[in-house]
């Protein structure tokens, strides 16, 4: 039988270059596996092997969604695989979003299943569920011992062409595609089945689950932006030096509340980021980078705005949970309403 | 375990051999010290460092475990880990660690 | 978060980098932004120029709350 050919895409981290300093790099091609390339080229046996690795930097393919595409398929074709995987990237925000998005593109040029690993929480997911087969993965590496296997089995499943059964069964994040089946017995009675256990308060399973649109309709314009109240909120970390709170630095468990009155500049001796998902060294120096107090001031100052908020709201978005976020977010707003603010500038990393 | 410690350790394994290299761990919590247990012992199971697909086989231990607390002075013990002794779950990080380490050293 | 405030009835702008998470998130008015480190920021440019790029961001910002919008929308320029 011949062997599979599978590329593997990676991301610096993983690719053992480097950390959040290297998060810059362009894609790179190595021959064979490298990282954890090297479980998966275990488990596909003699069935097939990783010809080749792509490796590229989280915030180079995020920033140069085009170009880094357009380079990665161009690595990836000169091999001729069958297959790729990417990641998995369980959590992280960039790397899920890198791994979804090479795997659509290489799956509409060259015609060939993908496979990727992510926590339902990323991104990626509802980005790019439809494109590829995203594994349900935990949220860290801690993960990768079950991911890969699960990744590896799936891969094989598409090349021979075995039909999937329910996503819960194959372990990846359903897609929303329908497939029509024959059941055993009728619908009107499956239908009425289900009521009656309804009724009686009993478990029943929906058939078809009703997509949630969970969208806020945009909020009407500011008139006069001469006599508005603007604040400031970010998702990145941006705290008082010394980070008096101890925001997380990964997965926060609150928010802070800042005054700046008086403030006209973030300086890197008042102020810093908390946020250990991209690398500080920039927002340290200057936190305006992130949140723009200064240029804020100035537009306040001129009478362009009427006046930037006194208080500044923060938190880390890194790993930190929607269902947290979400509470954050709630509790800022009702304090933004209560201050009767006219509008939010949110700024993220 | 991140990527620095683990060619550190790798590069002493080499140096000094890894039937005389033991690694003591501090983590405060058991499934993030049970992951660098193993990554000393079985390999990196996240496969993102210098330790991955590498069987070390390192004896690996807790500071909390009886087998170092017994070879540390009492007074001086008390005043470095005694209050961490208090609010970690030292029972859930003893297992944890004990497990990998039946499973995976060889020293 | 951008979702929840806007809840509230107060109208957000979301200045961020990576444009396909913020328009999967919800958020209605998106400013895109320089990089992931340094969103409203370049260290390659002179402390004056940075400071102008920053200016320009935040301008859009508020034109873009100043816009009208029935639709997630991303302001280029």
């Amino acid at each position: 039988m011949k062997k599979i050919r599978v590329v593997h895409y990676i991301n610096q981290f993983y690719g053992q270059i480097g950390g959040e300093d290297k998060a810059d790099i362009a894609p790179i091609l190595k021959e064979g596996f490298v990282g954890p390339g090297m479980q998966i080229n275990n488990l596909l046996q003699e069935r097939g092997e990783i010809v080749a690795t792509v490796i590229c930097g989280d915030n180079y393919f995020n920033e140069n969604l085009d170009e880094a595409t357009e380079t990665i398929l161009e690595m990836i074709g000169q091999f001729n695989p069958d297959v790729v995987i990417a990641g998995p990237s369980f959590n992280a925000g960039r790397y899920g979003m890198a791994c979804g998005a090479v795997c659509k593109a290489v799956s509409e040029k060259f015609n060939i299943p993908t496979v990727t690993g992510m926590y339902i929480e990323s991104p990626g997911v509802d980005g790019y569920r439809k494109y590829t087969y995203i594994v349900d993965t935990a949220n860290s590496a801690v993960g990768m011992r079950t991911a890969l296997p699960a990744m590896v089995k799936l891969s094989l499943k598409l090349i021979d062409g075995v039909e999937l059964g329910d996503p819960k069964e194959e372990g990846y994040i359903a897609r929303g595609v329908r497939r029509n089946y024959f059941h055993a017995e009728r619908g009107s009675k499956r239908a009425v089945d289900m009521l009656i256990a309804k009724m009686n308060n009993q478990p029943y399973v929906t058939e078809y689950p009703m997509p949630t649109f969970d969208r806020v309709a945009p909020n009407a314009q500011i008139l006069d932006m001469s006599k508005a109240t603007i604040a400031l909120v970010t998702s990145g970390g941006i705290v008082p030096k010394g980070n008096p709170d101890h925001i997380e630095s990964s997965s926060a468990s609150k928010f802070g509340k800042y005054d700046i009155e008086g403030v006209t500049d973030l300086t890197d001796k008042t102020y810093e980021t908390a946020h250990g998902g991209y690398d500080p060294i920039y927002a340290n120096i200057d936190a305006d980078r992130v949140l723009p107090v200064d240029v804020l001031r100035e537009l306040e100052a001129e009478g362009v705005i009427g006046k930037l908020h006194r208080y500044f709201y923060t938190t880390v978005g890194n790993g930190t949970s929607v269902a947290n976020a979400k509470k954050f977010a709630a509790a800022i707003g009702k304090e933004l309403v209560e201050a009767k603010v006219d509008a939010v500038i949110l700024t993220s990393t | 375990m991140d990527l620095e410690n683990q060619a550190r350790i790798k590069k002493f394994a080499e140096e000094f051999g890894a039937e005389n290299l033991i690694v003591i761990l501090g983590g405060a919590e058991a499934e993030a010290a049970g992951l660098a247990a193993e990554t000393v012992s079985a390999g990196d199971p996240t496969y993102a460092g210098p330790l991955a697909g590498v069987s070390l086989g390192l004896a690996v231990y807790h500071v909390v475990e009886d087998e170092i607390k017994s070879e540390c002075d009492a007074a001086v013990y008390e005043e470095q880990i005694g209050m961490m002794e208090m609010v970690l779950d030292v029972d859930a990080i003893k297992a944890e660690v004990s497990s990998i380490r039946k499973q995976y050293s060889k020293f | 978060m951008v979702k929840e405030i806007e809840r509230c009835g107060i109208p957000v702008v979301h200045m961020c980098t990576v444009v396909p998470i913020s328009l999967t998130v919800g958020a209605n008015r998106i400013i895109p932004t320089v990089a992931i480190p340094h969103p409203l920021g370049n260290p390659n440019l002179t402390p004056a120029d940075e400071k102008h790029l920053r200016r320009g961001l935040v301008e859009r910002a508020l034109k873009a709350l100043q816009t009208e919008v029935h639709v997630q929308t991303v302001f280029e320029k």
